[in-house]
């Protein structure tokens, strides 16, 4: 840069202390940031609404820019592309023949059991404006946020599967955390066994399987889903299919989290089932057929509370009795072997 | 020569330039807009502004500026807050230092020069982030944020030699 136009300032003294005084600035806004994470949470969100018409704006020309740059290689390849395109929609109309016709067949089931409807779902079509692909941030933002009933936590997909979930929302744009982010933690189930396991994001382009039960072994490819624990998120989006990598399982996700331009929020509504109280009726005491300490109406919490069930006595024995501990410590010197004496 | 330096409003414009180039880096660098596919993070391009002015104009690209500039990277990257501005905040402390030979550099070197500047600011975010949330984090992507930076400083920094020439201009008298 010795281009000539300038001179190297001698005034340097001048700029320590405000150095020094700037860098403590950044460890207290870096302490207070950890602290009160909300307040600068409010003014993210507030600053990006602000920003939205500009990073609306920009979007169109960069996104075009973007097409053109990746169709370039594709110009190469454009009859077999086709060729590949056609088997594939071939091989799609029979699948969604087949999807037809089971999705049929198990309503037909789900009436017949009388089985609880699948939750309700509702979803929001927002654009992605901003994307933060940085060292240790995988995030984007979006251009729907409360006033579109987006709230935190909520699944955020597009037509392939899973991209991540909403942690921060504005009055008109949204953060999405994606599931390759270091913060991510998603509960997920893997099929055909329905294995419960954690996704991990680690900032690369595949999650990682974390929390699997000792001595799973899961085959590669198959599919991951959401499993719904924890009332975060409904079960059964897809998210990807396994990839064995060294000791390690990793996922390689469906949805393509750097090119996504469109996404879907869905909105989970459904109740979560909680189990009833313990009342003293169903206490190990009453379900191993004893009396109840206490004599609480049955009917008090509108529960029909079933009697314990029958216990199996053998016979030339005489069935146990609340009333029992003081004969209870005899019984086993009775029935002893008398080779142990 | 006259510059825009010389005239009241061409002054005031003069004097923002250097951090609304900074800002527009900040924006640049979190576009909605894929490089490779998102194979590589973005470059950080508000680092080249703050590096090039620090160099030939610290008066117009002054340490507080640096901090604002990295609490706006922190505040749109979506980054706790305080990290980017503390690591720009401690490549422009090291910039500050040894700014006779940075200053000194030209052609290939000058690239070296920016490219040591990179380093310290991946180097601070990285050790600052994993004091953050106290554990090892992967430093692959930081190195590949330090390579693409350093790569775009090569256009990047013709366009700020080009405006610092016709609108900024050199060193006041008073320096």
């Amino acid at each position: 840069m010795g281009n000539g136009t300038w001179r190297i300032s001698r005034a340097r003294g001048r700029a320590h202390l405000p150095l020094a005084v700037v860098g403590a600035l950044a460890v207290i806004v870096i302490l207070f940031g950890k602290a009160q994470s909300t307040l600068f949470d409010r003014a993210r969100t507030g600053l990006v609404d602000w920003m939205r018409p500009a990073l609306v704006a920009t979007r169109a020309p960069i996104e075009t820019m973007d097409r053109w740059l990746g169709s370039i290689g594709s110009v190469f390849w454009l009859y077999q592309e086709n060729l590949r395109l056609k088997e594939e929609n071939a091989r799609l109309k029979q699948w969604h023949n087949t999807a037809q016709v089971l999705n049929e067949r198990l309503k037909r089931y789900q009436l017949l059991l009388n089985a609880v409807p699948d939750p309700a779902l509702s979803s929001v079509v927002a654009r992605v404006i901003g994307r933060s692909n940085h060292p240790f941030l995988s995030t984007m933002i979006i251009d729907a946020g409360k006033a579109n009933g987006v709230k935190p936590g909520q699944a955020v997909v597009d037509q392939r599967g899973m991209i991540g979930r909403v942690y921060l929302t504005g009055e008109h744009t949204s953060w999405v955390i994606l599931l390759t982010d270091l913060n991510s933690r998603i509960p997920v189930s893997i099929e055909p066994n329905t294995d419960q396991a954690i996704m991990t994001g680690d900032n690369s382009p595949m999650p990682l399987i974390e929390t699997l039960a000792r001595g799973v072994e899961l085959k590669a490819d198959a599919q991951v889903v959401t499993s719904g624990d924890g009332d975060i998120l409904p079960a059964g989006l897809p998210i990807g299919v396994i990839v064995k990598e060294g000791g390690h399982y990793r996922v390689a996700l469906f949805a393509d989290q750097t090119t996504a331009q469109d996404v879907e929020i869905v909105d989970f509504k459904h109740k979560p089932e909680y189990p009833p109280a313990v009342i003293k009726q169903e206490l190990p005491v009453t379900a191993a057929g004893l009396a109840p300490a206490a004599t609480a109406p049955l009917n008090d919490r509108n529960q029909v509370v079933k009697p314990p069930p029958p216990v199996y006595v053998p016979p030339g024995q005489k069935p146990a009795t609340p009333v029992a501990p003081a004969a209870t410590p005899a019984q086993p010197a009775a029935n002893a072997d008398p080779g142990d004496q | 020569m006259e510059r825009l330096g010389g005239f009241g409003n061409g002054k005031l414009m003069a004097s923002i330039i250097p951090v609304l180039f900074g800002l527009l880096g900040v924006v640049l660098t979190n576009l909605p807009f894929s490089v490779l596919s998102g194979i590589v993070p973005a470059p950080m391009y508000a680092l080249m502004p703050i590096y090039y002015w620090c160099l030939v104009r610290p008066d117009l690209m002054s340490p507080v500026w640096a901090f604002l500039i990295g609490i706006a990277h922190d505040m749109i990257s979506g980054e706790p807050p305080g990290i980017w501005a503390a690591a720009f905040v401690a490549t422009y402390a090291v910039i500050d230092k040894q700014r006779d030979a940075f200053a000194g550099l030209s052609g290939f070197g000058a690239i070296l020069g920016f490219a040591t500047a990179a380093l310290v600011t991946c180097a601070s975010h990285y050790v600052i982030y994993c004091f953050y949330r106290w554990q090892f984090l992967p430093v692959t992507n930081e190195i590949k944020e330090f390579a693409v930076t350093s790569i775009l400083y090569i256009p990047v920094v013709v366009v700020l030699a080009s405006v610092h020439r016709r609108f900024v201009g050199p060193l006041r008298s008073e320096f």
